[in-house]
């Protein structure tokens, strides 16, 4: 906003002007007088006449007519008394000074007057060059990308500097005025200027304001000011100023305001619809992407258990014991799997709405590890983890139970795309060039790796190659995790075969784990 | 013995079914990805096979087209719930049957026995060079345009009897509307699904198969052609 100055348009305090003028053109007067005192007897009667124009005309060009027409006078006195024979008294003697003193009167007053009227054409210029700069900057508020929040704001700052209003308050319909349970349809959107008080915020949005506030002068409180903001035909708010008396050039310009107010309003308001409309699809997008997710990858175990238990019921007799055995285990891993899908999903969920809480301990290591472990259940068998912790690693500060779930989920992850019964090898290093405030840990595994157009994509839970073998949710919410702990992850695309997930935890710069 | 490849990505999935199918008497071959899949038809040639549409290499439907570019082997596709796009798009691939996930054995094995015996029926002369087909008690004489019942001859127009030839041509197998349109009525047909169930309706009238047991609806997908002794468990 640009800076306004103090002070009404059309001059405030003209009074207090004209003094001023008033006060420079006898004090010029007295210091003239007091110049040509000495040598009067010296002088043509003519110099003093042409000297003591000087005053009069600088308080015509100061302050206008008045000041002029004081000087005209009281230099016509002083003229009269100290400069025409006999001095010190106001008697003129000669008819030819009777002619001097005429005319030192007569052209002071037109010059004062010539003067005067220039003066005001300039006040004038300049009065209309203020007015077009507060369109100007209104106008710039419709064109810059405010929020509809930031232009209310705007709009009766604006109107506040430039009328000096006690307050000025900018009445909306409410939203939605159901959710609000006031039962008002109107509500102060943004106020400028003093502070309202209860009495001020019940009389703007009280019932019944809109026929009488489309008025510009508002009966009930005749120092308040209340014009409509309208867009065709259709009111958009109310703008109403407190303790304010407005001169007819001031309302046509605040009227002026009012109409590009209420465009810019109407405007910012379908702006702000169209955001939240694109803000719920996305909302939703996300949403239908994790029901597919979660459907999918719910799925694909209660397959395997479901197929198993049919089996075991319709087949018994021709089942082996070993084969009875092998779906009995079968069917208790698919149900760990369906277990940790759902806390997944939990987390998920408290992660999207907020409630997750980072509750960051000193953990080792090889904790953590047992703690992935034992989440996993039996689905990698422990034989399978090859385990590499380096001597001296710091303990990593983190929150255990969201990180041993995501170090879950990348050996999940690496089981599924790997052989059986191929090493899966765990290590973790101090992150290079972190100095020594992060600790790395990767999974490799033995599959045939990611491609590398999908090293992106595995972390994203929209992505979905044809219809089908996707990389589920799990590393969606690994991603989700390390990056609530600061971190990062992601695909090592060095490594020679197989596929090696990295993902960086903070660490204890203090302690190192116990040998 | 019949030899059933079985095609999916997830382990577990795959050892049930390895478990469950050879307790049954099949010879179980498994494929964890499309390309492997296509590879053990070609070598191992398998009586059957099992197909997951959603696998990590090659699309699904991609696996049946490839497939039925050199071999007519019956492919039951593995299907999620509401799929049923890509259920019609298999079976236009060439699929035979599908099931959805999850499934019981019970299921499972009564879709494969229909797959496995319609396709030995059809071996031997090749579909197109068959003059008589018999399909439980049907019997459909191609060459006199004739169809029987339990022996007594059915009344039939001509499109009646086209689609009724159409279907026991590929009796077991899941024709979609899309297909039966194309086939039975000509290329220039393909949504008219109204005209298959109109003329479905004549058939069963006349075959006296009112419920539908022989000539099967597919709900949202078309129609199936199955004796009547052993229908299937009814889908979904």
């Amino acid at each position: 906003m640009t800076d306004v100055t103090p002070g009404k348009l059309v001059t405030r305090g003209t009074y207090q002007h004209n003094l001023v003028g008033i006060a420079v053109t006898l004090a010029g007067l007295v210091a003239l007088v007091a110049l040509m005192l000495p040598f009067r007897s010296h002088l043509s009667i003519a110099i003093p006449a042409l000297v003591l124009v000087v005053p009069a005309l600088v308080g015509a060009v100061i302050s206008g007519f008045p000041a002029g027409a004081v000087g005209t006078v009281a230099g016509f006195l002083a003229y009269d008394w100290f400069f025409l024979p006999p001095y010190n008294t106001l008697t003129v003697r000669s008819p030819q000074n009777w002619i001097a003193l005429a005319v030192y009167a007569v052209v002071v007053l037109i010059v004062a007057q010539l003067v005067s009227k220039l003066r005001g054409a300039r006040e004038e210029a300049l009065r209309r060059t203020e007015e077009s700069e507060r369109l100007f900057e209104l106008s710039k508020a419709l064109i810059g990308d405010l929020t509809l929040s930031q232009l209310l704001t705007h709009i009766v700052g604006t109107v506040q500097s430039v009328f000096m209003p006690r307050w000025t308050a900018l009445v909306l319909p409410d939203a939605n005025p159901e959710a609000s349970g006031s039962g008002e349809a109107l509500q102060v959107a943004a106020s400028a200027g003093q502070a309202m008080n209860d009495d001020d915020l019940a009389s703007v949005t009280s019932g019944g304001g809109q026929a009488r506030s489309l008025g510009l002068v508002d009966d009930r409180a005749p120092r308040r000011v209340s014009v409509a903001l309208v867009v065709s035909l259709r009111p958009v708010g109310i703008l109403v100023l407190q303790d304010v008396q407005l001169a007819e050039r001031e309302r046509s310009l605040l009227g002026t305001f009012a109409n590009q107010a209420a465009l810019a309003v109407d405007r910012a308001q379908l702006r702000d619809q169209a955001l939240r409309a694109r803000l719920l699809e996305e909302v939703d997008r996300w949403r239908r992407a994790l029901m597919g997710a979660a459907s999918h990858d719910l799925r694909t175990p209660l397959a395997s258990i479901k197929t198993a238990v049919s089996s075991l019921r319709q087949d018994h007799t021709r089942l082996g014991s070993e084969d009875r055995a092998e779906l009995l285990e079968l069917i208790e891993l698919q149900s760990d799997r369906l277990a940790r899908l759902l806390t997944n999903l939990l987390d998920m969920t408290r992660i999207e709405s907020g409630a997750l809480e980072l509750r960051p301990t000193a953990v080792a290591f090889d904790e953590l590890v047992a703690e992935a472990m034992a989440s996993l259940g039996g689905i990698v068998a422990p034989g399978r983890i090859m385990v590499d912790e380096p001597q001296g690693l710091p303990l990593l500060l983190l929150d255990h139970v969201l990180m041993s779930q995501v170090l879950a989920n990348v050996l999940e992850n690496a089981e599924r795309l790997s052989p059986d019964d191929s090493v899966i090898r765990v290590a973790a290093r101090t992150a290079p060039g972190s100095a020594a405030t992060r600790v790395e840990i990767s999974v490799t595994d033995d599959g045939p790796g990611i491609a590398r157009q999908d090293r992106e994509r595995v972390f994203d839970m929209f992505s979905q190659n044809g219809g089908g073998g996707r990389a589920g949710l799990g590393l969606a919410i690994a991603k989700a995790f390390v990056e609530a702990h600061g971190g990062l992850i992601w695909i090592d695309p060095d490594v020679e075969r197989g596929a090696r997930v990295v993902f960086t935890v903070p660490c204890d710069t203090l302690v190192t784990a116990p040998a | 013995m019949p030899k059933v490849l079985v095609v999916d990505d997830d382990p577990s999935l795959l050892k049930a079914l390895r478990i469950g199918l050879t307790a049954r008497g099949d010879e179980v071959l498994t494929a964890h990805s499309g390309v492997d899949a296509v590879n053990q038809v070609a070598l191992a040639g398998p009586d059957l096979v099992i197909l997951d549409l959603g696998l990590p290499d090659l699309d699904g439907l991609e696996v049946c087209r490839r497939i039925r570019e050199f071999s007519g082997v019956p492919i039951v596709v593995l299907s999620a719930y509401g799929d049923e796009r890509r259920k019609v798009e298999a079976l236009d691939s060439g699929a035979d049957d599908f099931v959805t996930k999850p499934f019981g054995m019970a299921e499972l094995e009564a879709r494969l026995r229909v797959a496995l015996r319609h396709a030995a029926a059809r071996q031997g002369d090749g579909p197109e060079h068959t003059t008589d087909i018999d399909v439980g008690d049907l019997h459909v004489d191609l060459v006199h345009h004739m169809a029987t019942l339990s022996g007594a001859q059915l009344q039939l127009t001509a499109k009646e009897f086209e689609l009724l030839a159409y279907l026991a041509r590929h009796a077991g197998k899941v024709c979609t509307h899309h297909m039966i349109l194309k086939d039975v009525w000509g290329p220039g047909y393909g949504a008219e699904s109204n005209y298959v169930r109109v003329y479905t309706h004549r058939l069963r009238k006349k075959m006296g198969d009112e419920e539908g047991r022989v000539l099967k609806t597919v709900p949202g997908i078309g129609y199936q052609l199955v004796p009547g002794d052993h229908p299937p468990a009814p889908n979904e």
